[in-house]
């Protein structure tokens, strides 16, 4: 039996992260290689440099390559899935209808409506759509219906959530790609792609928020009743918390990078005895100098509890807090920060917790697996998308060992 | 353009608002000013006065703490807005070193920038006798002021008063040359010579002129002109630095009697001083009254870093709609209930980090 290799690429605010599955019929995804290198060219999960961009890719390239041949083979790489995130990612509630004309729903309506929808949601000028998640069905004034089939009435509609996308920044990606020669395939959501790999059916079923928490955005994915009920993404990330921390204690963004990842919690450090940050001289412009572990707790709180309340802002509008009974999922590098779950408990008042790719093999061991739930689940998700279309050799130009 | 009157003047921090004072003073009061502190005893002696971060601090100063300074600014920002009605260019003038100095100077001029108004910042570096401590602060805020404003001039007093060992004398030296830099903007406009520079060429230059080196003489007797130029020259603002000088704005300021020949020796020595290409501004200033029988040279050297030089460092600019942030400056402003999020939050809410 031959296997299907999937491909994915992350240009992200801070890592690009090229990701290669294998996959035969009805066994696990299995992780062949992954490389990520920090990124350059890229803010607020927007390109601003095409060949810086390009240059990243390259790089991305060049380093499983180098793993490959580390390990003995060669991995030539033709295409990937492209994995995007940032604040231009929507998500829309569309309608579909169709008569039916008093007889009993059949398979034929439901395809019908359902390419209805895909028509109406292929309308979309500068977007390009990502995802068109089936909410339900209605049959005449009949709502909330999950399998329509074999009910009558006069007219069959269907309610979607579609997901959408800056077509310009798809294209920009696609530019920086395409000057590494690496062709890039139908983009995915990040966020929806990282609850693919964290989530169980129980979750997704008893109502769950997934945040997927990026240096330069925030993606968040809302899961109820088994179905994708809203999505979209906030200009905020792990990079805010950062330049925060540069403001804050005038340091380097190199060091206040440092310093966030080492020491900062989402919550404020509650006494005195929290104590200082000793900076070594070569690493603070030639100076001993300390920070307060209470300041660099109270700079990143304030920003933590602000994009927390974002959050709840929205989920209060569309009346989807009180759905959350599995609560919150925690994913991307943002989800390491110490204390967060805490935060979020406090503010949201439902529990969190840090999500762990499933339903994939071979992750490695060295860092924590939360780090490449998107990866892993971007792969999954092209497999769903294209279960058998790929051939081996479609989207890698080689691979010996 | 209304003259002199589109200048304005601001003084921030005590001794930045003492200087501003004096320099109101000496044109007689014709100078458009304000002066800002978070020490209420400062109102006393400056006027117009904005107490900044009155609730916050309660008009006790800012202890030295440069957080508090940035939100004090931050408080009082709609009070010193104001005063900003026609400005076309705002001069600041301040000391770092303490909280109000490094702090509320940063603030305003991000709020100028927010404005579309150029700030060119004079701001001195304490002797080095202040004391590490103040060194430290000043240090800690200057990258930033350099790439919030429009010019910035960072001068250490050390530098300005190298010739003197008295404490007293040290500070009025530096003062005075400090005073003559600053006013030679509202000279140039008030007393123009035969070279003269209009008030938007003016604002043209400096909008875009970055960081700046700072060299202020005066001398007379037959040789000023040589004497002027040599002393530029061997000032440290003009032989040290490490960037490429890439603009020139010259200034000589006399009496009726300067001569041709004086102009050509100290701005084409200037010149001949530096192979890189560059722009180079020229304009004088007659003031019988203030320099009769001497002459004062200016000289403002603007320079680019060698990774700007080879355009790897994009030069921060003035946005538009008004956000400007290091970091963020290239990307669209995330914006929630009318707050940037790409600001800073604990400056946005105004927390204290109770250092």
């Amino acid at each position: 039996m031959s296997s299907t290799v999937y491909a994915t690429l992350e240009i992200g605010t801070s890592r690009t992260v090229l990701a290669i599955g294998e996959s035969e019929a009805g066994e696990e995804m299995k992780l062949v290689s992954f490389a990520s290198i920090p990124s350059t060219g890229v803010r607020k999960s927007q390109i601003i440099d095409i060949n810086q961009a390009t240059q990243s890719v390259r790089s991305v390239i060049g380093e499983i390559e180098r793993k490959s041949k580390a390990e003995g083979g060669s991995i030539d790489i033709a295409n990937a899935f492209l994995v995007i995130n940032g604040s231009h990612v929507n998500a829309t509630p569309l309608q579909s209808a169709t008569a039916i004309s008093g007889r009993n729903v059949t398979q034929e309506d439901v395809d019908r409506v359902t390419e209805n929808a895909r028509q109406i949601a292929g309308a979309t000028g500068d977007l390009a759509s990502l995802d068109i998640a089936e909410q339900d069905y209605a049959v005449d004034n009949m709502a909330g219906i999950l399998n329509p089939l074999g009910m009558s009435g006069r007219a069959l509609k269907l309610n979607v959530l579609h997901l959408t996308a800056d077509k310009n920044r798809i294209q920009d990606a696609k530019t920086a790609a395409d000057g590494a020669h690496l062709e890039l395939r139908d983009p995915l959501f990040a966020c929806t792609c990282a609850a693919e790999a964290v989530l169980d059916a129980h979750e997704k079923k008893n109502g769950v928020l997934v945040l997927d928490l990026g240096g330069g955005s925030t993606g968040y994915a809302v899961y109820d009743n088994e179905v994708l009920v809203d999505a979209g993404s906030i200009g905020v990330g792990g990079d805010h918390v950062t330049n925060d921390i540069v403001h804050a204690f005038s340091l380097p963004q190199s060091l206040s990078e440092v310093i966030k990842r080492r020491h900062a919690q989402a919550t404020i450090a509650d006494d005195e005895e929290a104590g200082r940050i000793v900076l070594s001289p070569s690493s603070s412009g030639g100076e001993e100098r300390s920070i307060s572990r209470r300041s660099l707790s109270i700079v990143v709180n304030a920003r933590m509890k602000e994009l927390i309340a974002i959050i709840r802002e929205h989920l209060e509008e569309k009346e989807l807090l009180a759905r959350l009974h599995c609560g919150v999922v925690l994913c991307g590098g943002g989800a390491q920060l110490r204390e967060l779950d805490t935060l979020i408990q406090e503010e949201l008042g439902i529990p969190a917790k840090i999500g762990i790719p499933k339903r994939i093999s071979g992750l490695p061991k060295d860092e924590s697996p939360a780090l490449y739930a998107t990866a892993a689940g971007a792969l999954l998700a092209a497999r769903a998308a294209y279960p058998e279309e790929h051939s081996f050799f479609d989207t890698l130009k080689g691979i010996f060992k | 353009m209304n003259g002199t009157k589109s200048i304005l003047l601001a003084g921030i921090g005590t001794a930045g608002s003492t200087i501003a004072r004096e320099i109101r003073d000496a044109f007689d009061g014709n100078l458009r000013t304000i002066m800002c502190d978070t020490d209420a005893a400062t109102a006393q002696m400056c006027e117009p006065f904005v107490l900044l971060g009155g609730n916050r601090l309660a008009g006790r100063g800012a202890g030295g703490d440069i957080v508090a300074g940035r939100m004090a600014a931050e408080e009082s920002i709609s009070a010193i807005d104001s005063h900003l009605d026609g400005v076309r260019i705002a001069v600041i003038v301040t000391t770092l070193g303490g909280g109000t100095g490094g702090g509320a100077t940063l603030e305003t001029v991000k709020h100028l920038a927010r404005k579309g108004i150029p700030s060119i910042v004079f701001a001195t570096v304490p002797f080095t006798f202040e004391g590490d401590d103040r060194q430290r602060h000043a240090r800690s805020v200057m990258r930033m002021i350099e790439d919030a404003a429009n010019a910035s001039f960072f001068i250490p007093l050390n530098d300005l008063a190298a010739e003197t060992d008295n404490m007293k004398e040290a500070f009025d030296i530096a003062r005075a040359r400090l005073e003559t830099g600053i006013t030679f903007f509202w000279r140039l406009l008030e007393k123009p010579g035969y070279l003269r520079l209009d008030a938007e060429r003016l604002r043209n230059i400096l909008s875009r002129a970055g960081h700046g080196r700072f060299a202020a003489v005066e001398t007379s007797g037959e040789n000023r002109a040589r004497e002027a130029l040599d002393r530029l020259l061997s000032s440290p603002a003009v032989s040290g630095g490490t960037g490429t000088v890439r603009a020139i704005l010259c200034g000589i300021l006399a009496g009726d009697d300067l001569r041709l020949s004086e102009v050509g020796i100290v701005a084409g020595g200037l010149r001949k001083a530096f192979s890189e290409p560059m722009r180079f501004d020229l304009a004088t200033v007659n003031d019988e009254e203030s320099f009769g029988g001497r002459i004062a040279a200016v000289a403002m050297l603007f320079e680019s870093t060698p990774e700007e030089s080879s355009g790897n460092k994009p030069k921060s600019v003035l946005s538009g709609s008004g956000q400007k942030n290091d970091r963020f400056v290239k990307s669209e402003a995330t914006i929630w209930h009318g707050e940037n999020m790409d600001e800073p939050t604990y400056l946005r809410k105004g927390i204290s980090l109770g250092f």
